[in-house]
Parts: structure tokens; sequence; C-alpha cells
């Protein structure tokens, strides 16, 4: 042992301390240095067997480091300390993070996801066409001439701008059944559409708004029948709403489908044994069908190769039939009052 | 259309094992949907069922009658049927009518007779119970008669104070635009032009055809003799009237929809027999009968393979001949001929196909998935970028709003396109920008939240000289209690999200109460965007960073500067801003040598140009 080596551990326990970056270390270090088996305490027994001057040199320069290790310990710790609160460290642990500011997602736009990722592991591809329309695409071209008592069923909004000569008078598309026949004059056979559009009906309460969302899925293609219809809206029933959510079909009468249906699904609330909130046990979902050889005609398809099917629902109606959902007034929808927004 | 029927009145015409509970849930699956089920003190079973628009003939007890005796044995029932016959009357010589229809076609067929004896007494206990459980007030017998027929056979008809036709004379003819009517209910009704009425032989309107009779000609205490009248009008004169006078009476909605063309003749039979068997009454007329368009059956080929096809699955042909034979269709080798009550309805073979099938049962089809090729299409990448725009202004503390397409003139800007038929004026015009709603919300909100960010991504509808309007998505943004600059940093972290270098212009502004927004065009930012992201190598040389304060004069806006500082030395790598203070701007600038280490010696010397080039172009001094 001599003073070289004295130095030596001088420098090895200040950089061993800069590296300490916890109480729990520091008090590891502590051991290290100045345990039973420290490296300080080890030196320190080691000069007693020293002859007297080396004994007294030796003593003096050990003395000196061992005083400077210990007031960096002491700084060290204190400087540990600080960093966190010195009383009740496991309280502040327990303490809630500062979240960071997030926003919230309307309920439309996450139920369109929903239904999205349901229908496009199915090959169906999203589309976009006019919100405003001509009348054409909304009626003449889904078989639903001028004057025919079908037109009542959509309480159509007119738009004020001059009438095409072809295409008639300016509507806001009642439903996006209008896109059915633009799909089809894009000339791109087969078909596997989706269309989510913004749509508009003369209705103000409750259940109805004059703007609101529909989801419109077409498929046309060789050898397309009523079992593909119900296998893909079952598809998307069981994963939207749940396995145990069964689906019926009953007859009905669309002008643009031909067989046309109506699509029932089990009552979230009884599951069948029927209460206030459905008929019957089950709530409507919306209409569905095979598509009218005419409107393939309307599309430039030839109907006697090709057939297909459609069906087009509410968004905010199939959504509020989730169970769970729990909205009582379909107003609140458009309404952007914060503390409804701010639940989804 | 929803109508009521008891179920006692079913069960006229079919004797089934089926209760009521059965009947609804086989009507529902297989025709019509039964909304409701009452049952009466009287043990009887009222069904409210929602009828489809084709369908007129569903309208009545015989038509839902029709649907079960071809439904219930389907579902496992038994059914017999119960047919109605309706004598012919002996007629009578005494009275007469003369009637003028000058335009053929607004009356395909017109039947009438002259009925005396006529006494005004009430109708009988079932006849009164019958009608209150369908919603019908009963008035007296007469009245009655034609209303219960109306219900039982989907035929509406009508009764006039014979002796209240001038001249015992019918002119059937269009009205002109100002005459005026007041009709049974009371009501004084001017008309349009084009509404079928009837004018007598002293020139009064006496009848708003299809739709009510006339307050001038309806039976009353006095009445001696009638007039039964029993028709079938052109379905969408009926429907234009009855839809401009607002006046959407029963006999309307059944006339509008189609009459069984073959259904008159028994249906006035079946009035006349009412009314001797209750009251005595005699016919003392002949039987009227004008048929100004003859009836022709309709015919559908039948293709057994294209019903199995639209189906999925293979309907035998036995089935398919029971179902059409039990729903009232004839067949004849190979052609369907139409029921008389199904007339205009089914044209098609794809009409057949929907009637076997509904009958056979769409719960008998199994689910399948479409197979086949697979579309050769791209998803529209809008929605890709308009998913990760909703997200990250999500993530922003932003929330989303949806605010309606139509609204009023103050909120939907400029040039705003009119609807002809608006809700009412706060929905009057389309928006053009989404900004004034955005706002609208925010000020709304300022109660609840001090601190708010809003957006709303959709449609506006702008203008155009000729054509559909355009339709641009747009994107906009609004915030209260928010620092100008953070506000416009979020836009510009979308920018640089979707990848887009040079921003496209826009400009954020500020109203007066102190609410932060801007709008942009969304279809042109997914122009920009881009997924592609390219390498740079990665240099081993430091870069280095130092801060640059300059004194500003008015007029120069900062991304000239920022573009003119990054065009003096290409080892300006990057130019932050960092601080504005009355006229002293301050950045950091960041160089970097990509060939060797750069030293404070060049550093000193790129500022120094830097300095001079600024000085030079835009007056800015150190």
């Amino acid at each position: 042992m001599d003073l070289l080596e004295v130095e030596k551990l001088k420098t090895q326990a200040l950089t061993d301390l800069d590296l300490v970056d916890s109480l729990t270390k520091l008090e590891e270090f502590r051991v290290k240095y100045f345990g039973k088996k420290g490296l300080v305490t080890v030196v320190t027994k080691d000069i007693v067997s020293l002859g007297a001057d080396e004994k007294k040199a030796l003593g003096r320069a050990l003395n000196e480091v061992k005083s400077v290790i210990q007031g960096s310990m002491e700084s060290k710790k204190l400087e540990l300390e600080k960093s966190i609160p010195s009383q009740l460290p496991e309280f502040y642990k327990s303490l809630p993070g500062t979240r960071p500011e997030i926003g919230h997602l309307h309920v439309i736009t996450q139920a369109i996801r929903e239904i999205v990722d349901i229908f496009k592991p199915l090959g169906f591809t999203r589309v976009r066409y006019p919100e405003i329309d001509w009348e054409y695409f909304v009626f003449e071209a889904l078989n639903i001439p001028e004057e025919h008592p079908a037109r009542d069923e959509w309480e159509t909004f007119f738009v004020d701008i001059s009438r095409d000569e072809k295409y008639g008078r300016t509507v806001i598309t009642p439903h996006t059944s209008s896109g059915q026949v633009r799909e089809m004059l894009k000339g791109n056979l087969p078909i596997r559409m989706l269309n989510i559009s913004r749509c508009g009906r003369r209705q103000a309460d409750v259940r109805h708004l004059p703007t609101f969302y529909q989801f419109e899925g077409l498929v046309v293609d060789k050898g397309i029948n009523i079992s593909h219809l119900k296998g893909v809206l079952n598809y998307f029933v069981k994963n939207f709403y749940g396995p145990e959510r069964e689906i019926r079909l009953r007859p009905y009468d669309f002008r643009f489908t031909e067989p046309s249906f109506e699509v029932d699904v089990l009552c979230s609330n009884c599951l069948g044994a029927g209460c206030s909130l459905c008929k019957e046990g089950w709530m409507e979902l919306g209409g569905a069908g095979v598509v009218h050889p005419k409107v393939l005609e309307y599309g430039g398809i030839d109907s006697k190769e090709y057939s297909g099917f459609a069906f087009g629902w509410g968004v905010e109606r199939t959504y509020m039939m989730k169970s769970g959902t729990q909205i009582d007034d379909i107003r609140h929808l458009f309404a952007n009052d914060v503390r409804f927004l701010e639940q989804f | 259309m929803n109508i009521l029927l008891p179920d006692s009145w079913l069960r006229d015409y079919i004797k089934t094992d089926a209760t009521p509970k059965d009947i609804a849930k086989a009507l529902s699956l297989h025709a019509f949907s039964v909304e409701k089920m009452e049952t009466t003190k009287d043990g009887d079973v009222i069904y409210e069922i929602e009828t489809t628009p084709n369908r007129g003939d569903a309208l009545s007890v015989v038509g839902i009658a029709r649907e079960l005796r071809a439904i219930l044995p389907r579902s496992g029932f038994s059914v017999a049927w119960q047919p109605k016959t309706f004598p012919v009357f002996s007629p009578g010589i005494q009275d007469s009518l003369e009637v003028v229809i000058a335009n053929k076609a607004l009356v395909p067929r017109f039947s009438a007779v002259v009925l005396e004896n006529i006494k005004i007494v009430p109708s009988s206990e079932l006849i009164q119970s019958r009608l209150q459980k369908v919603g019908i007030r009963p008035i007296n017998a007469v009245v009655d008669m034609t209303n219960y027929l109306m219900i039982e056979l989907g035929q509406p008809m009508h009764v006039f104070d014979y002796d209240k036709i001038e001249g015992a004379k019918m002119i059937v003819r269009e009205s002109k635009e100002g005459e005026v009517l007041t009709t049974l209910d009371g009501v004084e009704r001017k008309l349009p032009e084009g509404v079928i009425v009837i004018e007598d032989g002293s020139g009064r309107l006496i009848d708003l055809c299809g739709i009510m009779g006339a307050e001038n000609s309806d039976v009353d205490e006095t009445t001696q003799k009638v007039l039964f009248f029993v028709q079938v009008y052109d379905p969408v004169k009926i429907r234009k009237a009855s839809m401009t006078l607002g006046h959407r009476t029963d006999a309307a909605l059944r006339f509008e929809k189609g009459i069984d063309f073959e259904g008159v003749i028994p249906g006035l039979y079946a009035g006349v027999q009412m009314l001797q068997e209750s009251l005595g009454v005699v016919p003392s007329s002949a039987l009227i009968d004008i048929v100004n368009i003859p009836y022709t059956t309709d015919t559908v080929e039948l293709d057994y393979a294209k019903i199995s096809a639209v189906a999925g699955v293979d309907i035998p042909k036995e089935i398919v001949d029971r179902t059409l034979v039990d729903l009232g269709f004839e067949l004849e080798d190979a052609t369907v001929k139409v029921p008389s009550w199904r007339k205009g309805d089914i044209a098609l073979i794809e009409d057949i196909a929907e009637e076997v099938i509904r009958i056979y049962g769409y719960y008998n089809i199994p689910d399948n998935i479409p197979t086949g090729e697979i579309p050769n299409v791209c998803e529209d990448k809008t929605f890709y970028w308009e998913d990760r725009t909703k997200d990250y202004l999500k993530y922003m503390g932003f929330y989303e709003v949806y605010t309606t397409s139509a609204t009023s003139k103050e909120l939907a800007g400029n040039n705003a396109i009119e609807l002809s038929n608006p809700l009412s004026e706060d929905f009057r015009f389309l928006r053009t920008t989404l900004t004034s709603q955005l706002i609208d919300v925010v000020e709304r909100n300022r109660g609840l939240r001090e601190h708010l960010k809003v957006f709303e991504l959709a449609v506006v509808y702008l203008p155009t000289k000729s054509g559909l309007p355009d339709q641009p998505l747009h994107l906009a943004v609004a915030a209260a209690g928010e620092d100008y600059l953070k506000f416009k940093g979020f836009i510009e972290g979308l920018f640089e999200d979707f990848g887009i270098k040079d921003y496209p212009p826009f400009s954020v502004e500020v109203t007066k109460t102190n609410v932060v927004y801007a709008e942009l065009n969304f279809d042109e930012l997914v122009i920009k965007a881009s997924k592609v992201k390219s390498y740079t190598p990665i240099t081993g040389f430091n870069a280095i960073k130092e801060d640059l304060t300059l004194v500003l004069p008015q007029g120069v806006p900062y991304p000239l500067i920022e573009e003119v500082i990054c065009a003096v030395d290409p080892r300006v790598v990057n130019v932050l801003y960092k601080d504005f203070y009355e006229n002293k701007l301050t950045v950091s600038l960041e160089f970097l040598d990509t060939s060797r280490q750069i030293t404070s010696e060049d550093t000193k010397g790129i500022r120094g140009e830097i300095v001079r080039v600024l000085g030079e172009r835009f007056g800015i001094t150190l």
C-alpha cells in the first residue's frame, strides 16, 4: 500500500459515485467502500500493520480521501433526495399522472369506422358520391318514375338551381342509393361498393334529423343471389352487435330491388322476448334487396349475365341499436354540446 | 301505410288452427309486418299491419286473408278458405242517371245503382263494433255500409242523396283552377286545376272524386233514395289532387295505389245485398256499368330456374306452382296469369320470384359469402387521410363536431345556394363554409368550457354556372382560450404529418370574441399529401446551433426571412423561430457540413453573410 494506491482509490470512488443515480445505489456504494469488507475499510485495517512513519503519512492521506468521498456522498445524497419529495415517496407514486389533453371523435365517425372495418375484409371498397345530386340518380335510375307514390317515402329537399334537361331537378340525396347507378356507370365489374354519406330529408323529431348518415352496400357479380345478401348482412350484424343478435328478413317493397326486404335484428334489451323498446322482440335495421333488373340496365349492366344485392341503412340508427349506447334523442348528435361530445 | 284489422273479421274468410300470435308471426315473416296486437274487451285481437306501398289490395280484410291462405300452410297450420258470394240484384226501371265522361282516362270504370226505400237508422251491433275496432266512427246504416266494405274488400265507395243530384245528371271532368267545393267535413276547398270532380245538371260540383263527397249531395235524415257509387279512378290524378289539397283520406290512399278492376261489380253487389238485408232497400234503376278502359289480364313467362337462381337454393317446381296458385295466380303451361288485384305490381319473372321465395321463407335460405373475382379497384386515398387527420386532431385535444348541411343565411356564408322547400329559415341555405357553424359551436359552449378546440371535416356546397354545385371537402378548426401561434402550429403540424413541405396558403383569423379559426380545402391537402418518406444518409459530423437576433423593419413577413436565410448557404440546415419581442426576432440556426466537421469559424462566416443579405434585401439589422 502506498500513496499512489490511496489516490487511485479516491479516483475510483469518485468515478463510481458519479454513476449513482438513486438512493438505493448510493447505499450500495456505501457498502462497497465503507462496509465491513469495504475497500476503504480494508485499507484502513491494512495500515495498522505498517511502520510508524509510513502509518502516519498514509493515515493522513487516507483520512483526507475518506472525508472527500464522504463529503461527495453527502452532497450526492442531498441531490438525490431533492429530486423526489423526501416524505411519502410511495404516496407520491400513487398520485395521478399529468395527462395530455386528448379530444374526442364524434360518435358518427366512430360508428362509420366500425362499419368500414367490418366490410373491408369482405372486399368492399369505400366510395363517395355527390351529396347534392340530380333527381335522376335519386329516383328515375332507381326505377321510381315521376309521380310514383314511392317518392313519398323520402321527404326530399329540393335545391333551387336550374333544372337539367336529362337529369331533372337537384336534390339533397335522401338516401345513399343514388350512388348505385353512379357506381355501375363506372363500368368496372364486379362491384363491391360501400358508400357512406351525408343525406338529407325534410323531417325533424326525436328519431329523425334533416341531416343524417347512411351506409350503402352494393354487390354486382355473376351468380349473386339472396343467400349472399343474407350471408353478408349476417356477418355484419354478428360482428357489429355480437353473436347473440340474430337477424331476420321480412318481405318489403322498394322500387329498386326485387325481391325487397326489411332486415330486423333481435332487440338488444329483450333478445326476442318482446319489450317496450321493440316490435315483438325485433328491431328494424333497414332495407335491402336483390338489385332490380331495370336498375342494372340504367347502370349499363346486362341483367341476364349479372345480378346483385344492395342495402342502405342509417349510420346513427344502426349504431344506437347497439346495447349500451343509450342515446335517447338523436338530436344530441348535431347539437354539439361538449357534455355530450366528451362522452364518446 | 298501416291498417287495423280485427282477427274475428279475418276468420270470416279463413278457418285455421293458427292462434292470433301465430298469424302475426307468419304474416310478418312472409308478407307484412305486424307492428302491434291489441286484445279488446270482447276477446278479439286487433292487428296493426304495415302494408307496403305496392300492395293496395292488402288494405283490406280479404287481401290479408288471401295472403294467409298461402302462408299458413307453409308455417304448418291448417287453412280452409270460406268464399263469400254476392248475388246479382234485380234492376229497377223507375230511376236513371245520365253520365257524361269526355276524358275516359279519368274514370277507367264507372258503376252505380239507385236504391230506394232508404231508412236512416244505425247499423247492426256487429257492424258498428267492427268499424270502431278499425278506427271508423259509425254514422248510419247507409254510410256505414260503404266504410265497412272499403275495409273488407279494399274498394272505396260513396253514396249520394239521389234527389240532390240536379237533373239526375253527372258530368265527370277535371276542375278548372279556382273552382270551389265544400266537402262532407264542412271544409270549403279551393281547387287547383286538374282535380277529378263531378258536376250535376245544374252546374254545381257534387263530388271531389276519390277523396271525399260534397256536402251539397250528402245523405242526411231526409234522404229517400241514394245513388250507390263504386269507381276506379286514374290513380296518379287522385294522388296529385289529394297531395295538393292536403286531404289524405282512406279512400284516396286506396285509389292512388290502384283498385281491383274486377272487384268493382262484386263490391257493388255486396253493398246492395247488405242494405237489402238490413234496410230492405230496393234497386230503382238498372246497373250502370261504364267500362272506359277495358281490363286485360297481365301474364308473365314462368322460369323455374330463374326463381331458384334468385333464391340461391333449389325450390322444387311443385312448391312454386302450389304457392302461386294459393296466391291467386293461374298457371297455364309456362305462363302465369296475374290476379286482377295484383295488376300493375307483377310484371317480371323477378316479381314472381319474390312472391314464391317470400312464401317459401327467407329463413329457409342459407347464409353465404360472395365468392368470385376480386374487384379491380383502389380506394380513394382521401378516406385514409381523413382518418389520419381526425386521429391527429383528437390527440391534439380537439373535439370533433358534426353540423348540418343546411343552415341560416348568416351561417351559410357568401353566395349560398337556397333550398326550394326548407324546413324553416334556420335551415334554408346550403353552407359554403364550415367556419361559421364551428364558431357558433364554440360560442354556445362558452359557459361550459373556457378552453375548447373543435374541428369538422365535411363537404361544402359551392355554386357553379351550370350543373351540380362544387362539393369539396373542407377541414375547419376553431378554438377558444387558445394561443394564436400554438393554434397555427396544430395546422402546420398536420401538414408535417401529411408529408407536405410547401404549405398551401391558409390563414388563421380571430373573432372579436377571441375565437381563433381556420378553414382549409381538404381535397387540395390530399393531393399534396404523401406517405413516401425518403432517407437522407446520417452524417458522422455534429451540427452547431446558434441563436441570431434581428431587428426588423415594418412589413417583412417571417416566411420570407426564413426563406432568404436558408438560401444563403447549403450548410444552414434548419431555421427555427424562437422569439419575437417588440421588433426583435430571434431565430435558432442549425449549421451542418456533411463532408467535414463544421467549426465556429465557418458559422461566423455564414452568419456574416446572412446578416449582409438580410440587410441588403429588407434593411434588417442586428
